[in-house]
């Protein structure tokens, strides 16, 4: 007999109301890749230790590979689909192309996370809060110093448009 | 205490693969009719940016605009074999036959715009998305409306490049001989501050200046050089790959330590340009060598700050503190690299 348990999911994702039944008692990040196919939630690690994973939940960055899908029930989440389009990216997108601070990418989606949270709550970090707010992210290319230059930048521009 | 510290690390590097092994790349790169350029390159893009400097090759062979170039790269369905990506050869071998690829298809191109503009050929140049004379420049043909009449005409709109790059081997007898066709050079100085309270070293400051030939795409070198010097720093602080019976015993980034943005001091990455006679437009392989001097120079600083040669990294607090005497003589002796069983089966 299958004793799987169904869920209906109803929250907003990426500006959009999604309801959608499916199985229960997943993690957040199955739910946004494996229902959704929100491709750019990507799993490092699985228990928390790398920040690949990051999603604002309520504009909060969370770990989505820690986070229960049923917390985010009623709730907003944005993940790196949500904040640009090829089209028009976000400043902090275009920042992190001009600086450079790019490389293999998978940490990529999660730490563009973690800085726009940081920008939404401080437009203007200095670097200590930016090296703080990104502290969580594990990179092994690029160094981090031409992310918190592409933070930086952001910011600029976020306030100077 | 606080002491401070500066050291040096310095290293020499030969590119690819060298004694006689064999080190080679395929490439092969198609003009459409629209002047668009298709590459194919067997060797596979890790973010180090290789994608970007076979466009920026493929472009400047041509004339063209970079954003015309698309790189297929690494499918076994569809590319060439170029070998791995490894020893920091790809720029110089992959670079090398893709620059080659657009040379054997730049001769058709030459000959069809010679035919058209009624020139010699060894006079045509392609520069700035047009094609031609060196004898009559005001006379030129858009790249695209040259591709264009590849296509119409029915000629060869495919190159083909194979760049070898294996060297002699070096003499049996006396182990002399040029082992390698590129050596790259690099440099680097750390600034340390080390608290003889708690055994914790802090980098204040890294430079890291790296011979790389030309730099064909500075972004990506300074990406690598700071990277690289990240990778270093790990190594010389915090790394610690703890194997037993042949198991990973700290396989989890809790156990595993990796650096966060919050252990990186400011990094001066200086790209030192000395190029190669074999490079593409000079390039050499420089990622392995922005990593190599960073833990050395790390370890000097060290010795600078309190006399003392750390033997075996990390230099966890721990470590540092037995170097010093803080803790006990038997523990020091316990980190001594001999003392790791070997084989551990």
């Amino acid at each position: 007999m299958d004793d799987t348990n169904y869920i209906t999911m109803e929250l907003t994702v990426n500006g959009r109301r999604v309801s959608k039944h499916c199985r229960s008692g997943r993690r957040l990040i199955d739910f946004l890749r494996d229902d959704l196919n929100l491709m750019g939630v990507k799993e490092g690690c699985g228990e928390g230790e790398c920040g690949s994973c990051t999603v604002l939940l309520d504009g909060k960055a969370v770990l989505s590979c820690l986070t229960p899908m049923e917390k985010a029930i009623g709730h907003e989440v944005i993940t790196i689909e949500g904040i640009g389009s090829a089209n028009r990216l976000h400043p902090l997108q275009e920042a992190i192309i001009e600086e450079g601070g790019i490389q293999c990418g998978f940490c990529t989606p999660g730490m563009i996370m973690s800085g726009v949270e940081l920008l939404a709550r401080n437009p203007h970090p200095d670097r200590a809060e930016i090296i703080a707010a990104i502290s969580g992210n594990l990179c092994r290319c690029t160094g981090y110093q031409k992310i918190v230059r592409s933070i930086e930048q952001a910011a600029q521009k976020m306030s100077s448009s | 205490m606080k002491l401070h510290g500066i050291g040096v690390g310095s290293m020499v590097y030969g590119v690819g693969y060298g004694f006689a092994r064999p080190d080679f790349a395929t490439a092969e790169v198609e003009a459409a009719a629209d002047g668009s350029l298709t590459v194919w390159s067997g060797a596979s893009e890790l973010g180090q940016g290789l994608r970007t400097v076979l466009c920026q090759i493929a472009a400047q062979e041509f004339g063209t605009d970079y954003q015309d170039v698309r790189v297929v790269s690494a499918d076994s369905e569809k590319t060439p074999d170029s070998g791995p990506v490894s020893a920091s050869r790809s720029t110089y071998v992959q670079g090398n036959a893709v620059l080659q690829a657009c040379r054997d298809l730049k001769e058709e191109l030459r000959s069809l715009a010679a035919e058209m503009l009624k020139a010699d050929p060894s006079t045509i140049e392609f520069s700035g998305g047009y094609v031609f004379s060196t004898t009559n420049p005001e006379n030129s043909i858009a790249f695209h409306i040259l591709t264009g009449q590849l296509h119409a005409r029915g000629r060869r709109s495919h190159g083909f490049g194979w760049y070898d790059n294996h060297t002699e081997d070096v003499d049996k007898e006396t182990s002399q001989g040029d082992a390698y066709s590129s050596f790259a050079w690099a440099s680097q100085l750390a600034e340390i501050e080390l608290d003889t309270e708690t055994g914790e070293v802090t980098v204040l400051r890294i430079a890291s200046a790296t011979d790389v030939g030309k730099a064909i795409n500075p972004k990506l070198v300074e990406g690598q050089i700071e990277g690289g010097a990240v990778q270093g720093l790990g190594f010389a602080l915090l790394e610690d790959m703890k194997v037993e019976r042949g198991v990973f015993k700290n396989s989890h980034f809790s156990t595993y330590i990796l650096p966060t943005a919050a252990d990186v001091p400011p990094i001066d990455p200086i790209i030192v340009e000395v190029p190669d006679p074999k490079g593409p437009y000079g390039a050499k392989g420089m990622a392995e060598p922005a990593t190599i001097p960073t833990t050395p120079a790390i370890l000097n600083a060290i010795a600078d700050a309190c006399g003392k040669w750390l033997k075996s990294t990390p230099a966890i607090p721990e470590n540092i503190l037995h170097l010093l005497g803080v803790l006990p003589d038997e523990r020091k002796e316990a980190l001594s690299i001999k003392d790791i069983p070997y084989p551990p089966f």
